[in-house]
């Protein structure tokens, strides 16, 4: 266990130097140079142009400016924000840090038990109305998309009820419909993969064993059946969690959250490349650090991957 | 869900002037809430160079002169001036009595300090550094060699005397932004995050990014007001969550973007809500004779000029929030003429031009691009198709990068382009002297003629005022006289003011500081 977590950690490596080199050269192969941004339309004085591009070391070969950035990321230095005058990446960046990952864990932690109620409910009623309707709203929770919800949402429960504020960040309330918005496509689409698992599962033979042993449907279901469908949903979570931290980006450019979302859509717009760079970094820490995490889990569950591990 | 919660609130707490202002909320606290959709990339007058950074910080600092609701400029923290006898320079005689917000009297060193902090190249000074460029010795200090501005003498506390090594009459009207000279010693390099070093009606308190920018009221402001306590700038990415806040509660003040201007017109209740006034911004047709050999000939520029309907653009393009600009100085800047009257539009009169000038229904006119970025395309669309239509011309349409449209459009490379201009200042010449003016770098559909030139080099030694509007209005006439450009329309700002707030200034150069606001 502990050996293949050690060797996932170091496995997390290459994937991070894959995620920075990827950036780094879709920053420079987008059309748009950050001093002419950083300059505005009305200062693009040659010399003051110049100047900053001195100062940014974008006057550096890019092979250069490569090094330079890899080399100051690994002393916890990510450069100076672009758009922001002469502030470091680093203190604009630890502002919102917790922010979106928040969002997107409060999200999953909705999303994963309803979603695993809903996938269950649909499957003991297979072709029953019950399992129709539900899925009806599934696939209307899966193909609206979240910035038209987020209109309807906050015309009803914003301008019409009153019951929460529009927009913005720093009470409880305020995050009732971001979150909403992030668990409805999520719990949809975790109930779908889980009514096709349950489906399964409830015809293998251990769980016609368990109804001949005269067990009641209760716990056939909810002890046998459910237990079996998580480790194939687990495995998901990952790539789940990346449509979350994806979403947060629209859910915090429509919301006033000051997250690392709107923050990176603010810095792609600017040409901000420390700031997109660093964000880019972030997220992906903490995506492979979940996936890590959910890898270990599963092992724990089902001691098969652990057992194939050892056998490699 | 609870760990979300205490992150939220932590945030709120670590703004101590938010709890004291909203503490003070019992006692009748009166904040007023307006939107900025982003952060300011500063909010420090030096490295100030960008709108939104501008709305914030022009409530917060002040120069010698300011402009009223008309747009007319008024004395500031220069109480007048003199010009030199050799119309090369000026003597500032400034306001005594007014403090700074770090509680120091305001003084000709603070002038001189930040102009020299403006040009010191380790410093990234903005936008307001270009208007230091004629001030005797400027270049040494931007090219490092001294830190000691030679053209600007402190002789006494409230008289400070500018030397310039060529005449420029419009010197006390620039909209610099003063700044005590002690505010880096008080506070340190990131002084502006800490302190507040202007004197004007506000001072700045925190800056939580992504969320809000807070200003509370300066008690010993030297002018009007102000009678509210707080602006808190909102960062609402969103134009549409804008106008739903507002329509909340949420905001009392709204600066619409264009795609919410369009819903609010549609809403007559929130129409009825707002003010419009006319942006200080050009629009133009560019039309670079060097790329394009047709555009050599002015009857192709007239045929062009006069193939498109501005009024169908402003009906079908902008909801009605914009009216046909007949020049390139718009109405509430100084020097608008009101006399000159906008291109019509006339397709018959356009293709028998076209004909004349050798292209009859278009034919032999190579191909060309019409180019500007992705906000402009229906514009583009608009132009292009009208142009094929009246004219047979053949035109394509061409999306670019703002960034890399800004660099080839200043590198003389674009052939054919609608763009525009903000006015930094409140007078015309700003629009003739770098948009339309020879040897301006900003001057990007290469349009040249030497007696608007040399108009516009007599209009900058020209200090009375209506002698040099005068010489605006020839140089105008020589412009469109010839079809230089086509000017095309003029946008119309809007605002929303909840029925609560009053005295809400909105000018053709957006808002004027809210020092004049008041709320029930």
């Amino acid at each position: 266990m502990l050996r293949y977590g050690v060797r996932r950690l170091l496995g997390l490596i290459p994937v991070l130097l894959a995620a920075v080199i990827l950036t780094f050269l879709a920053n420079q192969a987008v059309p748009g140079d950050p001093i002419t941004g950083l300059l505005s339309d009305q200062s693009g004085d040659a010399a003051l142009e110049a100047r900053l591009r001195a100062a940014y070391g974008l006057d550096r070969p890019l092979w250069q400016q490569f090094v330079d950035y890899i080399l100051g990321v690994l002393q916890g230095d990510f450069g100076l924000s672009f758009r922001f005058a002469q502030m470091p990446v680093i203190d604009i960046i630890g502002e919102g840090l917790l922010i979106s990952p928040v969002l997107a864990l409060s999200a999953l932690a909705i999303a994963f038990p309803l979603g695993m109620l809903l996938g269950t409910i649909a499957a003991i009623r297979q072709n029953s109305w019950v399992d129709t309707s539900i899925i009806l709203v599934l696939v209307a929770g899966i193909s609206v998309p979240n910035f038209a919800l987020a209109s309807f949402l906050v015309y009803i429960f914003a301008l019409q009820l009153d019951w929460v504020p529009v927009a913005g960040w720093g009470s409880f309330s305020q995050a009732i419909i971001p979150i909403t918005l992030l668990v409805v496509p999520t719990s949809a689409y975790i109930a779908r993969l889980n009514r096709t698992y349950m489906l399964e599962v409830l015809r293998t033979d251990y769980i016609r064993t368990a109804r001949a042993k005269g067990l009641r449907e209760k716990i056939v279901i909810w002890r046998h059946a459910v237990r079996n469908t998580l480790v194939p949903l687990l495995t998901t979570v990952g790539i789940i969690l990346g449509g979350l931290l994806s979403g947060t980006f629209v859910v915090e450019t429509i919301f006033n959250i000051p997250g690392l979302g709107s923050l990176a859509i603010q810095a792609i717009f600017a040409r901000d490349y420390p700031v997109t760079m660093a964000i880019v970094l972030l997220f992906t820490v903490f995506y492979a650090g979940i996936n890590l995490i959910v890898d270990l889990l599963y092992s724990a569950i089902d001691p098969r991957i652990r057992l194939g591990d050892r056998a490699a | 869900m609870k760990m979300l919660n205490r992150i939220g609130s932590l945030k709120a707490g670590s703004a101590l002037a938010t709890v004291l202002v909203f503490a003070a909320g019992a006692a009748q606290a009166q904040t007023l809430r307006t939107n900025i959709n982003a952060d300011p990339a500063m909010v420090d007058p030096i490295t100030y160079s960008e709108l939104i950074a501008g709305d914030v910080i022009g409530n917060i600092y002040e120069g010698f002169t300011a402009i009223n609701e008309a747009g007319d400029v008024i004395p500031a923290l220069a109480e007048s001036w003199d010009a030199h006898d050799d119309n090369m320079g000026f003597t500032f005689y400034l306001r005594p009595g007014v403090t700074t917000h770090l509680g120091n009297e305001f003084t000709a060193d603070d002038v001189k300090y930040t102009f020299e902090a403006l040009l010191n190249p380790d410093n990234q000074g903005g936008l307001n550094a270009r208007y230091l460029s004629t001030i005797v010795g400027a270049q040494a200090v931007t090219d490092g060699e001294t830190t000691d501005l030679e053209g600007v003498t402190v002789i006494d506390p409230h008289t400070v005397e500018v030397r310039l090594t060529e005449p420029d009459v419009l010197f006390p009207i620039y909209p610099f932004y003063f700044m005590d000279d002690a505010a880096v010693e008080t506070a340190g390099d990131e002084w502006y995050l800490q302190t507040s070093a202007g004197t004007g009606p506000f001072v700045f308190e925190t800056w939580d990014r992504g969320q809000r920018v807070l200003l509370s009221a300066n008690e010993d402001y030297w002018g009007e007001g102000p009678s509210i306590d707080a602006v808190e700038f909102l960062i609402v990415p969103s134009g549409d969550t804008a106008v739903s806040m507002f329509d909340a509660g949420e905001l009392d003040v709204v600066y619409a973007d264009n795609p919410s201007i369009r819903r609010i017109l549609q809403t007559p209740e929130l129409a009825e809500q707002s003010l419009q006034v006319p942006a200080a911004q050009i629009r133009y047709l560019g039309m670079n004779q060097n790329l394009y050999e047709p555009f050599q000939d002015a009857r192709v520029r007239e045929a062009v000029c006069i193939a498109f309907d501005r009024q169908a653009m402003i009906d079908g393009l902008y909801e009605g929030a914009a009216f046909p600009l007949a020049g390139q100085i718009t109405p509430g800047v100084a020097g608008f003429n009101p006399t000159l009257e906008p291109m019509p539009y006339d397709p018959d009169r356009a293709q028998a031009l076209l004909a004349e000038a050798g292209y009859p229904g278009g034919e032999g006119l190579p191909p060309i691009n019409i180019t500007s970025t992705e906000p402009n395309r229906n514009d583009i669309l608009y132009f292009a198709s009208q142009l094929q239509q009246v004219l047979g011309m053949p035109v394509e349409v061409e999306i670019v990068e703002r960034g890399s449209h800004i660099r080839n459009m200043n590198a003389g490379e674009v052939a054919f382009f609608p763009w525009g201009w903000s006015a930094g200042y409140p007078d015309g010449l700003y629009f003739l002297s770098q948009v339309w003016y020879g040897p301006s770098p900003y001057n990007r559909s290469r349009w040249q003629n030497d007696d608007f030139d040399a108009l516009i080099d007599q209009a900058r030694a020209t200090a009375d005022n209506e002698a040099r509007y005068a010489l605006y209005n020839q140089a105008e006439e020589i412009l469109i006289g010839e079809y230089g450009t086509c000017p095309t329309t003029v946008r119309m700002q809007l605002a929303l003011v909840s029925p609560d707030v009053e005295g809400v200034r909105l000018t053709p150069f957006r808002f004027l500081p809210f020092n004049t606001v008041t709320m029930d």
